[in-house]
């Protein structure tokens, strides 16, 4: 099987379901795994606000329950961002991208502030008209190629999917990918999501190097 | 050409290009919200077009992913409208008043860093649109630099597919990504002068 993501390292059979690992995935993965690793381990920011000639600091504190909330939706995003780049099947990918955009959605939301909020509801809404173009391209992939295996896909000589069904797909996952324009409301204001909100632009940028793999691919 | 599920599949897309349409037209965010659960309705409709075992497996997962992901919307609906923005009393500052120099000198700033462009350039333009900002005071519109970083960051997006899928064009996606990073690095420079933070929480 020849692949842009180099040669197929190892095979992991789940019933239909075969994943392959190939060095571009295994790095994604790693990469997914190490941020995971990190937000589990680091400690909230604290917002430092210098007022200008009044020679004051003013010191936001997190509390913790909602550090808790923003910690789990970090940590489940960075799984679904894990899963979307290992799994072998179009549907499963389209189901782990649409994860990924629901804990972005909640990273975002989780900062208490109206504006930030208004852009996390914003978010919401492109994410789930999202969802609409990226399971209709699986299930396009499915009824034009009878299989949904990606490995099954890719033994074709020539493509055989077609390219209005490819850009379906890219078209969903810019959609469910689209966090940083709007985490950049909370990004902004540094510490409100800090360092959680680094996961919403690292998902989404591995989520698009993995379309971009499975496109070329199939 | 035109069997049952080429016919099936084109009434759906036409219905989901409705709903977008009206999605795209709406501008209450309750009613957007009701609207978006519509949209989902074509996408479930294009996988039981499958007519198979498959479809019916296919199916629920599709459907648990939009009833939650409308869960979570309509709660962050509730907390959103919920919340009342506070008046905050701004702190005391000196403002140098808005005269001829600094737009001058801001200007050939960022003119230059644009120039320059890439990350040095940025830097440029960023230090102009500090001192553009210092010198006018702290009530300063947000939205504006956060909209020019989420911007450079889909700048950055069309670059990143141009170089995978339309890799002849490179040069145009190098530039893309050159005016990406100058208006990122522009924006968040231009952030420092501007940490009041008093106009919201």
């Amino acid at each position: 099987m020849s692949s842009v993501g180099g040669a197929t390292l190892a095979h992991l059979p789940f019933g239909d379901i075969v994943i392959y690992i190939t060095p571009f995935t295994l790095t994604l993965f790693l990469l997914a795994l190490v941020f995971t690793i990190l937000v589990i381990a680091s400690r909230p920011e604290r917002q430092l606000d210098i007022t200008f000639g009044a020679d004051r600091i003013i010191t936001k504190e997190t509390g913790l329950t909602e550090m808790r909330f923003r910690r789990f939706m970090a940590i489940a995003c960075g799984l679904a961002s894990m899963g979307a780049m290992l799994t072998g099947d179009v549907f499963d990918f389209a189901l782990f991208t649409s994860l990924v955009g629901i804990t972005n959605v909640g990273i975002v939301a989780a900062v208490k502030s109206r504006h930030v909020q208004n852009a996390a509801f914003q978010y919401g809404l492109v994410a789930m008209a999202g969802t609409v173009p990226l399971f209709g391209a699986a299930a396009m992939v499915a009824a034009t190629t009878g299989t949904l295996s990606m490995l099954e896909l890719a033994k074709e000589a020539t493509s055989v999917v077609p390219f209005a069904v490819k850009a379906f797909l890219v078209l969903g996952v810019m959609g469910e990918g689209m966090a940083p324009f709007y985490a950049a409301k909370a990004e902004m204001f540094r510490a409100p999501g800090a360092p959680y909100v680094i996961m919403c632009s690292l998902s989404s940028l591995l989520i698009f190097l993995r379309v971009i793999e499975v496109v070329l691919t199939v | 050409m035109w069997n049952e599920y080429s016919v099936g599949l084109f009434i759906v897309l036409i219905s989901a290009a409705i709903g977008f349409l009206a999605l795209a037209r709406e501008t209450d965010d309750f009613h957007r919200l009701l609207l978006i659960d519509l949209v989902e309705i074509p996408s479930l409709a294009i996988i039981a077009l499958l007519g198979t075992d498959l479809a019916e497996a296919l199916i629920l997962p599709g459907l648990v992913v939009g009833i939650s992901e409308l869960l979570a919307l309509s709660q962050l609906y509730i907390v959103k409208e919920g919340l009342r923005s506070r008046p905050v009393k701004s702190p005391g500052i000196e403002v140098i008043e808005l005269a001829h120099a600094p737009l001058i000198i801001s200007v050939f700033l960022v003119a230059y860093g644009i120039v320059l462009s890439g990350f040095t350039g940025g830097g440029i333009a960023g230090l102009g649109v500090i001192f553009y900002i210092m010198s006018r005071g702290h009530s300063e519109r947000f939205e504006i630099v956060e909209m020019a970083s989420g911007i450079s960051w889909a700048v950055w997006i069309i670059a990143f597919f141009v170089f995978m899928f339309l890799p002849q064009y490179w040069y145009m996606a190098v530039m893309l990504a050159a005016v990406g990073i100058l208006l990122k690095v522009a924006a968040k420079m231009s952030l420092m002068g501007t940490m009041w933070g008093a106009h919201d929480e």
